[in-house]
């Protein structure tokens, strides 16, 4: 799905949060938003999402102001895994709740495809690591067949290792089901990895873009100074 | 000149709490006759209230009618009229300490824990990742908190009444040297179905106002473990006052 945002405008009561945004999500690409905290990367996502509405502006998918929810999938940045569920009753989520119970083989398959081990089927989120909690978080929401899936500081809390396994896992999904994705990180070597195409956010507006390979040449600014870690 | 613009600004923060909340109640309602109805989800929070709370119920219920027991005999005795006891002990308990005990100890045992529940929720993200799964939380997170309270109250009501004359009954018997017989055949003589049912149906109300307000208070609870904290303390503080203040009118239909 090809999603167009021009001029969106979003704000929290007398709070501006998006001044000016306009971009494009390619379909079956990977687009990353890049920017500093509360720059609202995740107030973007969500408003593309249907979660917010907005003040100004328009979002287009395929060509239409209407979509089908159904249609997104997002992975939050703790996994927002139900805590009183078990973890294969939070992958299939909308069949448990809906008293469904042949989901089991979906699941499992699922779990097989994110890398989580059988083990862990019947267990609750307090009892798996951050990283597995990630993958079960990731099989949920591939679980619906989104064409497009939101990422949400996907590798954020992770070690290092982790990290790399799920970009390495991001990719692997994202290219086997051709799926548009869009996903926020801070993290440039992440973004670099996963991504196709990128936006730089600041103070509400779009500040630079363009392709993820090309993120290290960047001539803007502010962006240079994000990447380096330095104060602007 | 900052005095007055202070309290304004805390007035329209209050008013406009409570227009979110009269809206919050109307989405519920709403949300309450339209599909989806998730019946396991309910009956299973049912039980879990129902299977927590036994234990609380049965210690405020016989130790009110202990204390009341001999709260009365002090009283009565002066005016040689002891033989009133019984009669005092379950109209009291039937029509006011029942409900009113039982609301104030469900408030704060299932209340606090409905607060926590879904703030704790909110902050982790958990309500959002609902709506992304198209799952309405007034369907699947307030509903079923809401009816299992508002049915499961008046239960609770009834085993306090039960284990209250029953509390009553041990010390006026075994301690104030009583007939059991007599005890027990004034209580039922005394007791009429009104005085029973103003009770129950003070239950109904208050089993909603702690659920309403408890889910209102996680809900929309503010970020970070302050915000959980606030959010318990409110819901218990709340439902108390409110439970404290719709008596008084309750008490009035029914006197």
């Amino acid at each position: 799905m090809k999603i167009e945002i021009k001029n969106l405008k979003k704000k929290f009561d007398e709070n501006i949060i998006l001044k000016d945004i306009s971009m494009t999500i390619e379909k079956n690409k990977s687009t990353v938003i890049l920017g500093q905290s509360g720059c609202g990367k995740s107030v973007l996502i969500k408003t593309i999402y249907k979660l917010f509405s907005f003040d100004n502006g328009s979002i287009l998918y395929d060509g239409k102001s209407d979509v089908e929810i159904d249609n997104f999938s997002m992975l939050f940045q703790y996994g927002a895994l139900f805590d009183s569920l078990k973890i294969c009753e939070n992958i299939a989520f909308t069949d448990f709740i809906n008293n469904k119970t042949n989901f089991d083989r979906k699941v499992l398959s699922l779990m097989n495809d994110v890398g989580l081990d059988k083990s862990v089927f019947n267990r609750y989120p307090s009892e798996i690591s951050g990283g597995m909690k990630k993958r079960a978080a990731l099989a949920r929401a591939l679980y619906k067949n989104p064409k497009v899936i939101f990422l949400d500081e996907p590798t954020t809390g992770l070690d290092p290792v982790n990290s790399d396994k799920i970009n390495e896992l991001i990719i692997n999904v994202i290219t086997k089901r051709k799926i548009t994705a869009v996903s926020i990180t801070h993290d440039i070597k992440s973004a670099i990895k996963t991504g196709d195409n990128y936006y730089f956010i600041d103070a509400g507006v779009i500040q630079d873009k363009g392709y993820c390979k090309n993120i290290l040449k960047t001539k803007n600014k502010i962006f240079k100074s994000f990447i380096n870690g330095a104060k602007y | 000149m900052q005095f007055i613009e202070n309290i304004g600004v805390i007035l329209i923060k209050i008013f406009s709490n409570f227009g979110k909340f009269i809206l919050f109640i109307l989405f519920f309602l709403k949300y309450l006759f339209k599909p989806k109805f998730y019946f396991k989800n309910n009956l299973s929070y049912f039980f879990r209230i129902f299977v927590s709370s036994i234990p609380i119920i049965a210690l405020t219920g016989i130790f009110s009618g202990m204390v009341l027991a001999l709260q009365s005999y002090t009283g009565f005795s002066r005016f040689s009229a002891e033989s009133a006891i019984p009669n005092i002990v379950v109209l009291t308990l039937t029509r006011e300490l029942g409900p009113v005990l039982t609301g104030l100890m469900i408030s704060a045992r299932v209340g606090s824990s409905i607060a926590a529940e879904i703030a704790t929720m909110r902050v982790t993200e958990q309500i959002d990742a609902l709506k992304t799964l198209n799952t309405n939380y007034y369907n699947y997170l307030v509903a079923p908190r809401v009816l299992s309270l508002t049915l499961a109250l008046p239960i609770f009501v009834t085993l306090v009444d039960f284990i209250g004359v029953m509390g009553g009954y041990i010390v006026s018997v075994y301690r104030l040297g009583f007939n059991d017989n007599l005890y027990l055949l004034n209580t039922i003589d005394f007791l009429n179905l009104t005085d029973y049912l103003s009770g129950i149906f003070k239950a109904f109300v208050f089993g909603f106002i702690i659920s309403i307000v408890s889910c209102y208070c996680g809900l929309f609870s503010d970020k970070g473990a302050f915000g959980v904290g606030s959010a318990t303390t409110n819901a218990v503080v709340i439902s108390s006052i409110l439970i404290l203040s719709s008596n008084y009118f309750l008490t009035e239909l029914f006197f």
